[in-house]
């Protein structure tokens, strides 16, 4: 897909609250700056994100989604946000025949010490969504 | 008393929804004593002109069987739900799309190519054939279930409706006592509910297809490994499928409180999944157990896409992006 002009996209971003969510925190209080492009939900843990939320958020007119929760092994509830992991793995490979990019989805795993990284990875995730362009699914919500 | 009305009307279908009626065996003779069959191509000769003479909401009530595919199956859908009082959704395909829903995965001009080859080689709408003007129902864009196109009074669901629930709706039809339109004609809760398999909770390792094992007949197929859509399909039927040794495919589509069908067994399989390994090993671990599953919306879907979240919608847009 091209690069749309004047696109700017709209992103959601599930953050656990332990991790990512605090990493975002950190950004905030540290005065550094990532684009306003996205929408913050705040979740106890990812392993909570279900097919259903992230399909709505699609149906919504979302462009992107930044789904954001500890490292393999770090989760506070055992193993969940690896069964979070496989939902979105699963899921993928379900838009992808539904006609939709499957790299819409990003998970990435920021400890709350790493703001900078949080920082980067909006940037990264926004200018990737920029980059395909508006959902398909947009032009008719 | 007066006779009932009735009606049985296909769309794109199979035709085992019309089959399905008559496996009531001996009460079908109730039915056609307490009611007048006016329609039903399958097994009479009404006409539609026959149908277009009746007044506004004449019959009482009609079995609309198979999706809605061509124009002719939405006009046929509109005509009958001005001409009757109760519209019944019957069958998977009129509930929720059933299994040629899986057809809005693929363009109209897809499928065209896949079935009739070249571009010229394509049914028009209009034609010319031995000197009489042809006109063929359009193909419609996209697949939708009968709610799609108008207001549906009862659901009978299944592909086909099982024997006991077919047999329930007409005792409730022919002593008037149906319920409330908007009721579905199955159970509120989901097959597991309803299945005598044993469940252990166990991980799931590995993905069995049918013709790979025999399933134990008494343990939980999931637990087994063999993709049963029970968590996420609602029961009613008394888990035929189970029962016979076979995993339920989700004909009955949703439960009652779920709104997409795929998406919550896609939530429920993507929990039940695990090696015993932990840390990054174990993401590999499941990933590869979950990469196991050929067609996911073919197993997810099966009955469900042209109902689902993203099914209904995006599919307008499919083939356009990446």
């Amino acid at each position: 897909m091209n690069e749309k002009s004047g696109f700017e996209p709209k992103i959601v971003a599930f953050l656990c609250k332990w991790t990512t969510y605090a990493a975002a925190d950190l950004c905030g209080v540290s005065r550094m700056p990532y684009p306003p492009n996205i929408s913050i939900i705040r979740v106890n843990c990812t392993g909570e994100i279900t097919a259903d939320m992230i399909l709505s958020a699609f149906e919504d007119g979302v462009d992107g989604i930044l789904i954001g929760g500890c490292r393999p092994g770090h989760c506070r509830y055992e193993d969940s946000n690896l069964k979070g992991s496989n939902r979105v793995y699963l899921l993928k490979r379900a838009l992808k025949e539904f006609g939709l990019n499957p790299e819409r989805i990003r998970e990435v795993g920021i400890a709350g010490a790493q703001g900078l990284i949080f920082q980067r990875a909006v940037e990264k995730f926004t200018a990737d969504i920029r980059a395909l362009g508006p959902s398909p699914v947009t032009d008719h919500a | 008393m007066d006779k009932l009305k009735i009606g049985i009307y296909w769309a794109a279908a199979c035709g085992g929804c019309d089959c399905s009626l008559l496996e009531v065996n001996e009460q079908i003779l109730d039915v056609a004593a307490g009611a007048d069959i006016l329609l039903w191509p399958c097994a009479t000769d009404a006409k539609y002109d026959d149908l277009r003479g009746y007044s506004d909401r004449e019959l009482d009530i009609v079995l609309f069987n198979g999706a809605i595919r061509t124009e002719e199956n939405r006009d046929m859908a509109q005509l009958i739900r001005a001409k009757t009082k109760r519209l019944v959704a019957y069958g998977a395909c009129a509930h929720t799309g059933g299994v040629i829903g899986l057809a809005n995965l693929s363009t109209r001009a897809e499928i065209f190519t896949t079935v009739f080859g070249a571009e010229k080689e394509w049914p028009q709408a209009l034609s010319n054939q031995a000197g009489h003007q042809l006109h063929l129902p359009a193909f419609l864009d996209h697949l939708t279930p009968l709610s799609d196109v108008v207001d549906v009074d009862y659901v009978i669901p299944g592909c086909p409706p099982p024997r006991k629930i077919v047999s329930e709706f007409f005792s409730a039809l022919l002593a008037g006592d149906l319920p409330e339109p908007g009721a579905v004609f199955a159970a509120e809760k989901n097959l597991c509910d309803e299945c005598e398999r044993e469940r252990e909770h166990t991980q799931i390792t590995h993905i069995l297809r049918v013709h790979e094992a025999s399933p134990d007949p008494e343990k939980c197929l999931l637990d087994q490994g063999f993709l049963c859509m029970g968590p996420a399909t609602r029961g009613g039927c008394g888990a035929v499928c189970p029962n016979a040794n076979m995993p339920c495919t989700g004909c009955a589509g949703a439960p009652a409180d779920v709104s997409d069908q795929g998406t919550a067994m896609l939530n429920t399989l993507a929990s039940l999944v695990g090696t015993g390994a932990e840390g990054e090993d174990q993401i590999e671990g499941e990933n590869a157990i979950l990469e196991q599953i050929d067609d996911v919306i073919g197993t997810f879907y099966r009955y469900a896409a042209a109902k689902s979240l993203f099914g209904r919608r995006y599919r307008e847009q499919h083939g356009q992006t990446n």
